[in-house]
């Protein structure tokens, strides 16, 4: 990581609601080019928009860890089945209109797959 | 007094009507019964919401739900507008200069952060809405915007009146919302005070408590920031029950149990305090809203004032507040918490 | 014994030696890969399990979050925008550093919190400030966790990619390496006992060898004994001198046996 003395940063793709809280503890970052590390995911957002987001922010070297909400990601679940670098690291967390559901998150299918396999 | 049916009297009746579409407590207690949005809805589209929320299609989320339920009250609001001659038109704008700040300061810090104007529109407050505000967007800075577009608002006297050009560049935008609101509030109160009558008496009545509460709220909201106690006297009405002691007593206060102290020595307050147990701050809103209602109601008592008008806007808007609470106490499945956010109008 | 699997090489002692002793280091490294891979099994248990339950609680996190967000919203209205707008540098962030599990080293976040958000401080001044306060100290929480859980994850991730590599080697060092140690240890011993053998068949043709000519030395010996007493000496003590080749040659011999 080139940033690591200065600490890198959590990325979000999450929707509006999930963004107020997050935002609310200071994770956001706009960066002097208006480059920001979070995606507001609305009704309106194209799934071509969601992919473009998850892919600069797997690539971008400041950022440690991806925040998706687990309806988004269901969109752009052959990306993330396809991902599986360690850094950073993906996160699917729940909505507000979606309680989580384990036996959706594609790192617990693995998990899952691991125990049963073991 | 003999005049005011003459002129606002077909108002005050249709008000009056309005009012009585208001949920009562046995239609929340019904509400609390729904076990999704769809029941909700279904329930709501029996009540005066029924025509707004007919068409909306299913899912429902607890933002549409308060759309919809907002878009009746601004249906309302508008007849009510279109139909009022003066000064209660005069009047009715300056209930909805409240909205008209905050969607300034959506717009306003908006633009500064470059983002879409059309989108910022859509999320103003309709209530809030005036001709002008599309062309907030134009400005680049706030001197600009202050220029161009703000003197031909309604607002350009408490922008003037308040801040200087360097504090519009340099002021946060949560201290300058407050600004804005103070003077907003003293305006309205010398205003009713102007109108005179039953008006000006129920009228201050609200007024005053509404500036109380903001001040209290303030002063619990500052404590342990950087704001100054000179910025937060500032920030006080200057009117209200607390008027001046009891807001010199606040300004220094640092921390809860000092408010309370300053709080209880007004004799309406004190009441209000006394139902909040040592050391429970969260409970505070809901028993200020439930006081708030309580005032609202009283208004209805009196006959041949514009304080109704004022009254249903802000139970409609708790009632708005109530349904959204119930709405996402049942989307998010903790509906044991569901009487916690209920403020009870009837 | 195949010829494919095994090392193409010269068998000589030498090598045998060399191949000895690489088929030592491979069966200490397979002991050791093995105790490394185990090791690193039994931490990828305890964060399979972490894992697990770190993100049944995130879910009860995120739940109470959200509903903060409700009340906050509540005594409030909607604030989302004033946060969205609000949104400079970051003050939360997340420091890497770096845990070793014998020998593989696995990412670790930390969520750091750098300087004060004094934009953030007063949202909600004139209403409602202390419930976004609460909501925020929530969703705090709650970030802290998705940290946590997101270093559990990598190190999940790592490990597994670890334990991978790690079970390859040991395989491999277990069924391609060692045997084809064995295979050329065996190989080089089969060999050289060839040699032994063709080596002790040379000197038994030698020795006969030797003997037929001792005896013909020894018939004309005895022929010539007869004319001459004195000359004896000398083909006996050549005699003895084959001899002691010979059993040194068999001596070492015994030693290659």
């Amino acid at each position: 990581m080139a940033q690591q003395d200065q600490g890198s940063l959590l990325a979000m793709i999450v929707d509006a609601d999930t963004a107020t809280g997050l935002l609310l503890t200071g994770v956001g970052q706009v960066d002097l080019r208006k480059r920001a590390n979070f995606l507001i995911v609305d009704d309106k957002t194209s799934q071509a928009k969601i992919e473009e987001a998850f892919k600069e922010f797997t690539t971008r070297e400041d950022i440690a860890v991806v925040l998706i909400n687990q309806v988004i990601a269901g969109m752009i679940r052959h990306l993330l089945d396809g991902y599986n670098k360690p850094v950073p690291a993906i996160l699917e967390i729940p909505s507000k209109d979606a309680p989580y559901d384990p036996s959706q998150d594609s790192v617990l299918q693995r998990v899952r797959f691991m125990f049963g396999e073991s | 007094m003999c005049l005011f049916n003459v002129k606002d009297g077909f108002l005050e009746a249709v008000v009056r009507g309005y009012k009585l579409g208001l949920l009562t407590t046995a239609d929340y207690n019904n509400l609390c019964q729904c076990e999704t949005l769809e029941d909700i809805k279904l329930y709501l589209t029996g009540t005066d919401y029924g025509p707004f929320l007919a068409n909306e299609p299913s899912p429902m989320h607890t933002t549409t739900l308060v759309d919809c339920c907002t878009r009746k009250l601004v249906a309302d609001w508008r007849y009510l507008r279109e139909n009022a001659g003066e000064p209660l038109g005069r009047f009715l704008d300056y209930c909805t200069y409240g909205h008209m700040i905050d969607n300034v300061v959506l717009i306003v810090t908006g633009t500064l952060h470059e983002r879409d104007v059309q989108e910022l529109l859509e999320k103003c407050n309709p209530l809030g809405m005036f001709d002008a505000i599309a062309s907030l967007a134009v400005a680049q800075n706030m001197r600009d915007l202050y220029r161009l577009v703000l003197v031909d608002t309604p607002l350009a006297p408490y922008f003037s009146d308040n801040l200087t050009s360097e504090d519009l560049d340099e002021m946060n935008i949560e201290v300058m919302r407050n600004t804005l609101y103070k003077a907003y509030l003293d305006d309205f109160a010398a205003f009713v005070h102007r109108v005179g009558g039953t008006t000006a008496g129920v009228m201050s009545e609200l007024l005053s408590f509404e500036a109380d509460r903001r001040a209290l709220n303030i002063t619990l909201n500052s404590i342990g920031t950087e704001l100054t106690r000179d910025d937060r006297r500032k920030l006080y009405a200057n009117f209200g029950l607390l008027y001046p002691h009891g807001q010199a007593e606040l300004a220094v206060a640092e921390d809860f149990d000092q408010i309370r102290t300053a709080m209880e020595k007004c004799q309406p307050y004190q009441s209000i305090f006394s139902r909040l147990g040592l050391g429970e701050t969260q409970m505070l809103d809901k028993i200020l809203y439930e006081e708030e209602v309580r005032q609202l109601i009283n208004t209805y008592e009196q006959q041949f004032h514009y304080g109704v008008f004022y009254a249903y806007m802000r139970l409609r808007e708790q009632e708005i507040r109530n349904i959204m609470w119930i709405a996402e106490c049942v989307a998010q499945d903790q509906k044991n918490r569901v009487q916690d956010g209920i403020v009870f109008t009837f | 014994m195949s010829t494919q699997n095994r090392y193409t090489v010269t068998p000589t002692v030498s090598v045998l030696a060399v191949m000895k002793a690489r088929l030592a280091g491979a069966t200490k490294g397979h002991s050791l890969l093995k105790k490394k891979a185990d090791a690193l099994n039994m931490r990828f248990r305890q964060i399979l399990k972490k894992i697990v339950e770190t993100k049944e609680e995130m879910g009860k996190v995120m739940k109470a979050s959200f509903f903060s967000l409700a009340q906050a919203r509540y005594a409030t209205g909607d604030f989302k925008h004033t946060v969205f707008d609000s949104v400079d540098q970051a003050t939360f962030k997340v420091k890497a550093s770096q845990d070793n599990v014998a020998g593989v080293r696995l990412p670790k976040f930390e969520g750091v919190k750098e300087g004060a958000d004094s934009k953030l401080g007063l949202i909600g001044l004139g209403t409602g400030g202390k419930q976004i306060q609460e909501c925020r100290k929530s969703f705090m929480t709650a970030v802290d966790l998705l940290v946590e859980l997101a270093s559990l994850q990598t190190a999940f991730l790592t490990l597994d990619e670890a334990i991978k590599t790690t079970n390859r080697r040991v395989n491999a060092l277990e069924h391609v390496v060692k045997p084809r140690l064995e295979n050329t240890i065996a190989y080089i011993k089969g060999e050289l006992d060839e040699l032994e053998r063709e080596e002790f068949f040379r000197l038994k043709k030698v020795q006969g060898n030797k003997k037929k000519h001792a005896e013909a030395a020894e018939a004309l010996e005895a022929a010539r004994a007869g004319h001459k007493g004195g000359a004896a000496a000398a083909p006996a003590a050549r005699e003895n001198e084959a001899a002691n080749v010979l059993a040194t040659e068999l001596q070492d011999a015994d030693i290659i046996f």
